[in-house]
């Protein structure tokens, strides 16, 4: 069922390239409607899921992706819509492609272990996968800044100069993805360390639960994303830490969030692996 | 009816005599009037730019239209015709549909690409119109020359990126700070490409414009004409801590602006970044100050090679607007083509109309009778019938490939129905039955 999203990705995909290159009005608005397209079948597929199990699809790895991946469409739809910069499709819409084709291809389906049917554990995994969304945002923001940065500094007026957004527009977009991400972020921690308390007293013996702890790989990981974002946020309002440096932990908090998504959650961590 | 061209461009004729040739500086209006009242001129429009002066003309007798073109350049402007007929272009049908079609895309352009052409071309038209000058022709040519303008900007890069020293340093700084609104400006001596520069930052909204020379005079006289603040040579160190963009224009021999000046001055904007332009020769800027993280300084040579880049950028889309408008010159032909049936069209809705009408004349005393409103109907009706039948026909017939077919489909039609069309062309949507070779169109 994820597959009709993934083909409309890919289309939209196809036209924002087109559109990078050729930077013709109505190849941009066909990109826009396709990516509409495929955030709406995305959100029947989702819909469907939920219907069937009852819950947000969120439970294992496979719908969590699937999930990220509606969660960052709507929020670049949003800053695309907002802003009307049609340029950083193309770089979002390959991290879209690419992680649906998780589902598509192992589309696991994950009864959640009973320990998890609680209203803190929703809460938990949907703010962080829409943190997750924002900072995949903020971390192609900074890529981008840093292009934009390179060619006007070393006076190479190229490719992605006349197509890029200015640098000014880059930096304050990417302000509010990390702003609105940090938040999320935040809430999901907290929401997580206070259900963990109460499960831990509730199911004594999960092994789950007994393993969350800083030593957790996972968890140790997802605070130190917190504390790279929390710096971010910080130096920005009072050292002054705008532009490049901006930019540059953006991708670096992106990097470990990726990090904890993907093979921490597969191989590593012994604390969120619920069966 | 046939189209003529007749001009001079920065391409045939130099300066003195395009600014002898010129109609712009005069009043337009009466220039395309007198144009028009020449015999052979059925409907004209001039063209006069600082690099072109062209007359357009739609007319049944080109040889005696070409002579009247000659002689009233050669009368308005009161010159020898052996002066400046070696400098003149002629172009007549296909290529002067073509040199219209190039000149408004741009393409015939001194800077290639350059927007005001189109304008201009739009104001020549609007001037002919105005003055009851053009007609079908002209206007159908001039309105498609339009769409022609406008698809080459939209369909290419013909017109992109900034082709002078301060057009480039303008679109530099919205690709820096992206809209300029409240950005201040600060200008270091007043010279001719700073000023360019400030009118064209005044012009995208910035902020405070101050500008400082060493002549308190020249500040305040450019100051007044960007709408900017003239301050003392002395404190303009003590103002570039609040300057986002600084431009330096000054006769200076040695550089005004160290990296320790711009250091202490900009050591509390943190990382805001600053964009300095430094179009002074010799160079008023320290290139170190460049190695600063968040200044961006470009110099005069920067900006001109970006200049050139955007310059080859343009001429290498030259081919695809090209295409663009022999595409259009095609489109155009195959209208014109079908104005070639015009006279059968006319003369067969004229014939079916007047069978109606004498049918329905016929008929009035049985009709007397009738409310005057069933009446209204039967004619509205009988009206109708001879509008769809003829409907088809009509499209078909403009629709013909060729003129040969054209022609022989108008003879069969001409027999078969009995009609005797008028020469003179006339718009279709105009069915009036008495349009002898006399009347001239003029609306």
């Amino acid at each position: 069922m994820n597959l009709i999203p993934l083909v409309l990705y890919a289309a939209a995909g196809v036209a924002y390239a087109i559109h990078f290159v050729r930077r013709q009005p109505a190849v941009g608005r066909t990109a826009t409607t396709l990516l509409l397209l495929a955030a709406l079948s995305h959100t029947f597929v989702i819909g469907m899921q939920t219907m069937e199990v009852w819950h947000a699809p969120i439970a294992g790895v496979s719908r969590a992706v699937s999930s990220f991946v509606w969660l960052l469409g709507l929020s670049y739809l949003y800053l695309e819509l907002t802003t009307e910069e049609r340029a950083m499709g193309v770089f979002i819409l390959p991290i879209l492609i690419g992680l649906q084709m998780i589902p598509v291809l192992y589309p696991g389906v994950a009864n959640p272990a009973p320990v998890l049917d609680s209203p803190w554990f929703w809460v938990h995994v949907a703010s962080l996968l829409f943190a997750y969304a924002s900072f995949a945002l903020a971390a192609m923001l900074g890529l981008t800044y840093m292009l934009q940065f390179k060619e006007i500094k070393k006076k190479h007026l190229g490719y992605f100069y006349t197509r890029l957004p200015s640098l000014h527009v880059l930096d304050a977009m990417n302000s509010r993805a990390v702003i609105i991400g940090w938040l999320f972020l935040t809430i999901g921690v907290i929401v997580g360390v206070v259900w963990t308390a109460q499960a831990r007293a509730s199911s004594p013996g999960d092994v789950n639960i007994q393993a969350m702890s800083l030593d957790d790989p996972k968890i140790f990981i997802a605070v130190l994303s917190w504390l790279v974002y929390s710096f971010e946020v910080f130096a920005r309002r009072t050292l002054g830490w705008t532009g490049r440096k901006s930019a540059w932990l953006s991708a670096l908090g992106f990097a470990i969030v990726l990090l904890n998504f993907l093979p921490v959650s597969y191989f590593v961590t012994t604390s969120h692996t619920f069966q | 009816m046939h189209l003529l061209l007749l001009g001079v461009s920065h391409k045939t004729a130099p300066v003195d005599l395009r600014e002898r040739l010129d109609f712009s500086s005069r009043d337009l209006g009466a220039a395309v009037e007198a144009l028009a009242t020449r015999p052979s001129t059925a409907e004209s429009v001039v063209l006069s730019t600082c690099n072109r002066s062209e007359i357009y003309v739609a007319s049944d007798d080109p040889f005696r239209a070409r002579e009247d073109m000659t002689a009233f350049l050669s009368e308005y402007h009161s010159l020898e015709p052996g002066s400046f007929a070696p400098h003149l272009f002629a172009h007549s049908d296909e290529a002067a549909v073509r040199h219209l079609f190039r000149v408004a895309a741009g393409l015939d352009s001194l800077v290639v690409g350059e927007p005001q052409i189109l304008g201009q071309v739009k104001d020549a038209f609007q001037t002919a119109l105005d003055r009851r000058c053009t007609g079908p022709i002209l206007g159908k040519l001039f309105r498609w020359s339009f769409a022609v303008g406008k698809r080459v900007r939209t369909e290419t890069a013909l017109g992109e990126g900034a082709v002078s020293i301060s057009f480039a340093a303008v679109a530099l700084a919205r690709k820096i700070f992206g809209r300029l609104d409240g950005r201040r400006v600060l200008v270091i001596g007043a010279g001719e490409i700073s000023t360019l520069t400030a009118e064209h930052l005044r012009t995208n909204s910035v902020g405070e414009i101050q500008i400082t020379s060493r002549t308190m005079a020249s500040a305040e006289t450019l100051a007044a004409a960007v709408a900017g603040v003239a301050i003392p040579w002395e404190q303009a160190m003590g103002t570039l801590g609040h300057a986002d963009i600084v431009v330096t224009a000054t006769g200076s021999q040695r550089p005004i602006l160290t990296r320790a000046h711009v250091e202490a001055a900009t050591a509390r904007r943190r990382t805001d970044p600053l964009f300095v332009i430094d179009i002074a020769v010799p160079r008023d800027v320290d290139p170190a100050v460049g190695d600063l993280e968040h200044v961006f300084l470009y110099n005069i040579d920067d900006l001109q090679s970006v200049v050139q880049e955007n310059l080859s950028r343009r001429a290498a889309e030259i081919q695809h607007a090209e295409a663009i408008v022999s595409e259009e010159i095609v489109k155009f032909a195959s209208w014109q083509r079908s104005r070639g049936v015009v006279p059968t069209v006319v003369a067969l809705r004229q014939r079916f109309d007047a069978i109606r009408r004498s049918e329905l004349q016929r008929l009035d005393g049985k009709f007397a009778g009738l409310p005057p409103e069933a009446r209204a109907k039967a004619d509205e009706v009988t009206r109708l019938i001879v509008e769809k039948l003829l409907l088809d026909p009509t499209e078909q017939l403009k629709a013909l490939p060729d003129e040969e077919t054209q022609v022989a489909y108008t003879e069969a039609l001409n027999r078969l129905f009995r009609l005797r069309p008028t020469e003179s062309s006339t718009d279709v949507t105009d069915p009036s039955p008495s349009i002898g070779p006399g009347d001239r169109h003029r609306s």
